[in-house]
């Protein structure tokens, strides 16, 4: 009877797209629908001159990112220097402090990266705590450097793209800084594209090391319990765009789609358990009653 | 908002962070993080470029020479464990 019910909430949740406050932030103005219902205890959206959050006020912690990347707002490069800072519009028992961060040993691991803003305040907006992880410093300062240099290629060979990242905790423990901030166990960039309707997302552990896999955005929804791209066909969520190498960086900048470094859907390199992710996202699914 | 005009207080903080090219510096109470790559070009960019980051190193070394109690090694804390929520 249990399973039922909790069915039908996921299925009313999943058949209309999110509202959000935020306008000109997701495609089509629609955010991601929460299919976890879990994660939406004290889940609040957070409107920013260029991005949007959807932050947690059980873990303290952002639970996603969006950006619409666009050419001519990458194109300008500016000298940052900026202050991180708590998140002043979240209830103070929600969201992290500067403290809580202090000699974990983690880096505050941008979201939204700094680097994908091109004003000042559209800048400083992105170092408020509410769009910053606990990040394993090897992997926020290489990899996923890399992979938000490769994003940002390819949003400029493409035209624009739509972008939402985000942590995820997987696993019945969950690591928890200060008492209060829980720390991620993954992270994910999910990409789409527009102009085809196709999307793709890069999915890291938040630990040392390169490894790296792209999934589709089906693959992604059933590990996260988040639909990021409500609007997209069932068929191109399943079919994962090729996204671009993080470590190809082209030195072109008008580089088109196959010279952007591009490499097809599947595992990078290094690692090969997509199936055991895509697995795993399943026994979520059972083991949260659905 | 404040531009980096103002001196640089090594470990005093959590919130200063800026770039040098493609350098990114962050301060923090434990550590001061220098990650990226810089060319420091034989011109006045580079030398500029040069001095900033002279400067942050040393005001890192001023600060932790005054540190009568400078440890070994830093303490990094414990995390703990809990049932994960979602």
């Amino acid at each position: 009877m249990k399973k039922i019910t909790s069915l039908a909430v996921l299925l009313s949740l999943s058949l209309s797209a999110a509202q959000t406050q935020c306008a000109n932030i997701y495609y089509s103005n629609n955010a991601p629908d929460i299919l976890n219902i879990n994660l939406t205890q004290k889940a609040r959206e957070l409107c920013y001159s260029a991005y949007a959050v959807m932050h947690s006020g059980v873990a303290r912690s952002p639970l996603w990112s969006a950006e619409h990347l666009y050419g001519s707002r990458l194109n300008t490069k500016v000298e940052r220097s900026n202050q991180f800072h708590p998140e002043d519009r979240l209830p103070k028992d929600e969201r992290s402090e500067l403290a809580d961060f202090s000699k974990s040993g983690y880096d505050r691991g941008h979201l939204a990266p700094a680097r994908d803003f091109s004003t000042e305040q559209s800048e400083y907006e992105s170092f408020t705590l509410s769009n910053l992880i606990f990040q394993n410093h090897d992997n926020n300062t290489k990899l996923w450097a890399d992979i938000e240099d490769a994003t940002r290629r390819l949003a400029k060979a493409n035209g624009e793209l739509y972008v939402i990242t985000g942590p995820l905790f997987i696993g019945n423990a969950i690591q928890q800084a200060n008492n209060r901030v829980l720390i991620p166990t993954k992270i994910y960039k999910a990409i789409f594209d527009p102009s085809t309707g196709q999307g793709a997302a890069y999915l890291v552990d938040n630990a040392p090391g390169y490894n790296y896999q792209i999934i589709s955005i089906a693959q992604l929804e059933n590990i996260s319990g988040i639909s990021v791209f409500p609007e997209m066909s069932q068929r191109n969520k399943s079919d994962a765009m090729g996204l671009p190498e993080p470590k190809a960086r082209s030195s072109t900048p008008n580089a088109k789609y196959d010279s952007a470094g591009l490499r097809e859907g599947g595992t990078s390199g290094a690692v090969g358990h997509n199936l055991d992710l895509a697995e795993k996202g399943l026994k979520w699914f059972y083991k949260k009653g659905f | 908002m404040t531009k980096t005009t103002k001196p640089f207080m090594a470990f005093q903080n959590e919130t200063d962070s800026f770039q040098i090219g493609d350098i990114t510096v962050e301060n923090r109470l434990d550590r001061i993080s220098i990650y990226g790559s810089l060319d420091i070009t034989k011109d006045k960019r580079g030398l500029a470029d040069a001095l900033v980051l002279k400067r942050i190193i040393d005001a890192s070394i001023e600060e932790m020479k005054r540190d009568k109690n400078l440890p070994d090694k830093i303490d990094i804390l414990q995390t703990n464990t809990v049932p994960n929520p979602f």
